[in-house]
């Protein structure tokens, strides 16, 4: 039950019914789990309360996107009328006849074309010129940056969307994030329930041996090995799981989560399997994942927020051809993806936000690539925001540059802050608790669907 | 408190919990040996573990490289296609190192001879986390790893001393960029906060005038080592914890462990690592006040504990959940079996959490409870189906370091490698030897299997409805073959207990 303002009743009886129907129907309805125990305790109070169990199914929805390298901003969002653009990068530079023209001084290259017409329908916002304070070039120290939203110079253990979880979604299913990557994201890190990662549903479970009955066999081994008999409900994992709790006892806290993999398993895997796309998508693993991320949401997860990650976009050498590939597939994913939606009549639940731990530097490098830079435009796909470029694009005149890298206007936080107070629907003590810190909100119509 | 367990409370049952928690679990004849002894006799063997010899050999090469600084240097005269060859030709040979040691490591732990020596350096390494990632050598990461070996029983300031001027700390924590003009104030922060008071002990005053004193501290690039530089200390008068003087970092370190809070923190950090996450403020008084009459000697102090009556309270006895490389080295153990190969335990360290040289941030793992969440859970379900029923790897990959060729299309990058190289030959694993773990299995009632088993790999009772599933999973099978046996011990290994040490 991520906090949710404003319940409303009708939505509340869907709900129930959800619960019901899809969950623990079947032959699932051997008992009933904690984290479902205490989310029917929380659905007779909620009527009363401010908060409610908020699922997947009427809920706005968070995916979080990782372009993982650090996208090469200024190729992307090309400053094609800006004479500075063309003289740092003679070779790297996109001619203005490859080019598809935003405004009189930005533009897409051709082969971003997909963007382009999502861009013209109105369902993408580019936010220029987003970064932090005292940039970090390391890939591995930057990621952790913007995983744990912190400053360039503190350490925070748990990630932003952790901390979502912790703060706003107290005793929730535990497939309240899920991330379609082998290992969990840092953002995903957090002092009780912290989401799933999956990348392949089937795998994501109890995988049993040999041919035929044996499998059989040990399949309800294993079921009734990871059945918690004595389970009380009330408590949940993510009440009891806090690191250093020396009130927790560990088989106890062993048994309930062994419970709670057995039940998401099935629920994921049933789902994926029962689900299907509305339209093709492209053969990319990031379309894959978005695939997937489809079927989720509309199969009934209860799931608030997604993690997709592309790799690829550390384009130190011959960049060209790789940043080509990069963004085309992104592109093409993302509008397979939001078609997708919209033949679901999802699309107005849905927000996307795109993320890469830093742009690149503004001169091109002696192996016609770029190095590592700082600030970059970010994008967010979805219907509630105000489409369009939004923010100054950052000078790229030599005196206004930082060590040869854009200058940022917009701290990163304060996008995470827009999403969490004004797309999740959090209050500014939540956000504010969340960010370690008071980051302002950005006048960029984001609003709750 | 901490008074002394009795001799005639000694029994296998201790010995067994001893040996899992001072070391990395344990084979049943090495359990009857400690068994055998008195309590003060076994807790002496294994902290005096400098008396049992270890012949192992540092990684080949784990060398200083004297041509490396030139090699470093040679890179700028390239450029174009051929510098970005020799940097991947340089990364390559960083990743074999790594995961050379990675095993180096694993294999001391899961069968060395001096198991609490490798416990104390994991405890350690989680301590003073340091990450490869942005350290970026194999060889400083060694180096690191043998201070905590060599002295992590020995006395806490020399401990702190010799890793606060270790080459590798003074990367990952900016060090070694740190000037009297732009004191840097990370180490200085870390090692109040993270290594010897906790939070909130210190004033943020304290922390400028620390990384004032620690400037001067450096790295000699060349020799790859500790260098001192007088040019780049401030000389000046400082203020730290109430007094005033010339410190350098030396000075600050001594006036750190001094203070009666840095007791209390790194014994309340060690009895959670050994024994338990519950410790009520008396017992940490008591811990604190044992470890100062040690003269902040650990081994003493860690012999204190192993030989608590409180170390075998009930309440702690197989109450700790598993670290992934203890639940990794112990399954091996127990199972009599060698590590699998280098692909598949970096795959299964990685996916279950503790990437060893590769810890999440600055604080360290967790540990406890966080060690666990489903997908954790599952993960340690399927990778016990490898570690007893083995694996077929199939398919390209001769050499495991150099990337097969890709397709067109095939995603790039680490994740994707080590998703082929799972796949390829290289991670093949034979099933374990049934017939050496239980011989003679035809003649034994399956109930007589049961209690074998839960006595080799829980050394507790499984619940007893799981006892019967498992019983039933037994007789559904009567004529017990080798893979049927197989499969009841990975399934006994897919319980909440199995986690349990």
């Amino acid at each position: 039950m991520c906090d949710f303002q404003e319940p409303t009743p009708e939505n509340l009886t869907t709900r129930r019914d959800f619960l019901r129907t899809t969950v623990l129907g079947g032959a699932l309805s051997w008992t009933v789990p904690s984290f479902l125990a205490s989310t029917f305790d929380t659905l007779q109070a909620s009527t009363t309360t401010a908060t409610q169990f908020a699922t997947g199914k009427d809920a706005p929805i968070l995916v979080v996107m990782q372009l993982a390298g650090g996208n090469d901003g200024l190729n992307t969002i090309v400053p094609y009328t800006n004479d500075d653009y063309y003289k740092a990068r003679p070779q790297l530079a996109h001619k203005r006849e490859d080019l598809l023209p935003l405004n009189d001084e930005l533009a897409v290259p051709k082969h971003f074309s997909a963007f382009k017409d999502l861009y013209d329908n109105g369902q993408v916002s580019i936010l220029n010129g987003v970064g932090y304070p005292n940039p970090n070039r390391s890939h591995f120290r930057s990621t952790e940056i913007w995983h744990t939203a912190s400053d360039a110079e503190r350490f925070e253990s748990h990630g932003w969307l952790g901390r979502y979880f912790d703060n706003a979604c107290e005793g929730s299913d535990p497939a309240v994030g899920i991330a379609l990557t082998k290992e969990a994201p840092q953002a995903f890190s957090a002092a009780g329930a912290s989401g799933i990662s999956l990348s392949r549903p089937e795998k994501y479970g109890f995988e049993p041996t040999g041919r035929g009955e044996e499998r059989q066999m040990q399949r309800s081994a294993y079921e009734q090995l990871n059945l918690d008999e004595d389970d009380q409900a009330g408590a949940t994992v993510a009440e009891v799981g806090i690191p250093h709790n020396p009130h927790v006892d560990p088989l106890d806290f062993l048994e309930r989560t062994a419970m709670d993999a057995q039940m998401s398993s099935d629920q994921i895997k049933r789902v994926a399997k029962e689900t299907k796309n509305e339209v093709k998508y492209p053969g990319s693993n990031l379309a894959k994942q978005l695939a997937l991320v489809t079927r989720l949401i509309a199969g009934g997860m209860p799931t608030r927020v997604y993690y997709v990650s592309q790799g690829g976009y550390d384009t130190h050498q011959n960049q060209s051809w790789t940043h080509q590939r990069n963004i085309t597939q992104l592109a093409e994913a993302m509008q397979a993806f939001l078609s997708d939606l919209k033949a679901m009549g999802l699309e107005k639940q849905v927000m996307v936000l795109t993320f890469s731990e830093f742009g690149r530097r503004v001169k091109q490098n002696g192996t016609a690539g770029t190095d590592h830079g700082a600030a970059a435009p970010l994008f967010l796909f979805g219907q509630n925001i105000s489409p369009g470029l939004l923010g100054a694009y950052p000078s790229l005149a030599e005196k206004d540059l930082d060590k040869g890298d854009l200058k940022f206007h917009t701290d990163f936080r304060s996008v995470y802050a827009t999403l969490l107070q004004n797309w999740m629907q959090l209050s500014p003590a939540q956000t504010q608790q969340i960010l370690k810190g008071n980051f302002d909100t950005l006048p960029i119509g984001v609003r709750a669907a | 408190m901490l008074e002394h367990v009795q001799n005639s409370d000694w029994n296998q049952e201790k010995a067994a919990h001893l040996l899992n928690r001072a070391g990395f679990g344990a084979t049943q004849e090495e359990i009857e040996r400690f068994a055998a002894m008195r309590p003060r006799e076994a807790v002496d063997t294994i902290v005096d573990f400098e008396k049992i010899p270890d012949p192992t050999t540092h990684p080949e090469w784990a060398v200083l490289d004297p041509n490396q600084h030139n090699e470093y240097k040679a890179m700028r005269l390239f450029s174009g296609p051929e510098k970005e060859k020799q940097r991947r030709r340089m990364r390559r040979e960083r990743n074999r190192q790594t995961n050379d040691l990675r095993h180096w490591w694993l294999e001391r732990m899961a069968s060395g001879p001096r198991p609490l020596q490798e416990k104390m350096t994991l405890f350690w390494h989680g301590h003073f986390a340091t990450s490869i990632q942005k350290v970026k050598s194999p060889y400083l990461m060694y180096k690191q790893n043998e201070i905590f070996r060599q002295k992590g029983t020995g006395k806490w300031l020399d401990l702190l001393t010799a890793v606060s001027k270790d080459p590798a700390m003074l990367i990952w924590l900016d060090g070694a960029r740190s000037n009297r003009k732009k004191p840097n104030e990370n180490f200085a922060r870390e090692v109040m906060e993270l290594f010897t008071l906790g939070e909130g002990n210190y004033s943020e005053d304290d922390i400028r005038e620390a990384a004032r004193a620690f400037t001067g501290w450096s790295l000699a690039r060349n020799r790859q080592e500790f260098t001192y530089r007088e040019r780049m200390q401030d000389p000046g008068a400082k203020r730290f914890f109430g007094r005033a003087g010339k410190f350098k970092g030396e000075d600050i370190l001594e006036i750190l462990v001094r203070q009666d809070q840095a007791s209390k923190f790194i014994t309340g950090k060690l009895w959670r690592f050994f024994v338990s996450e519950s410790l009520p403020p008396r017992l940490q008084d008591e811990l604190a006040r044992r470890f100062a009459g040690h003269r902040q000697v650990f081994a003493p102090w860690l012999k204190d504990v192993f030989l608590s009556r409180e170390f075998y309270a009930p309440e702690v006895m197989r109450r700790q959940i598993k670290s992934p490389v203890q639940w990794l080295t112990s399954t091996v153990r127990s199972l009599d079996r060698s590590l699998p190969p280098t692909v598949v335990s970096q795959q299964m360290l990685r996916q279950l959490g503790q990437f060893l040289f590769e810890p999440p941030n600055v604080k360290g793992w967790d540990g406890g409870t966080a060690w666990i969440n489903t997908n954790h859970l599952l993960s340690r379900y399927n990778f016990a189906k490898d570690l007893v029923e083995g694996r077929y790897g199939r398919g390209r990959g001769k050499n495991e370091y150099v990337m097969t060729k890709l397709t067109k299309g095939e995603p790039k990058g680490r994740d994707a490698m080590m998703e082929r190289l799972m796949q390829s030959r290289l991670s093949r694993m034979e099933p374990v030897d049934v017939s050496k773990l239980l011989p003679e299995i035809q003649e034994t009632p399956p109930d007589q299997i049961l209690s074998q088993l839960e006595n080799r790999f829980l050394s507790m009772p499984l619940k007893p409805s799981r006892r019967e599933t498992l019983a039933q999973y037994l007789q559904q099978h009567p004529q017990l073959n080798e893979n049927s046996l197989r499969r009841a011990i990975r399934l006994l290994m897919c319980t909440p207990e199995y986690q349990l040490t």
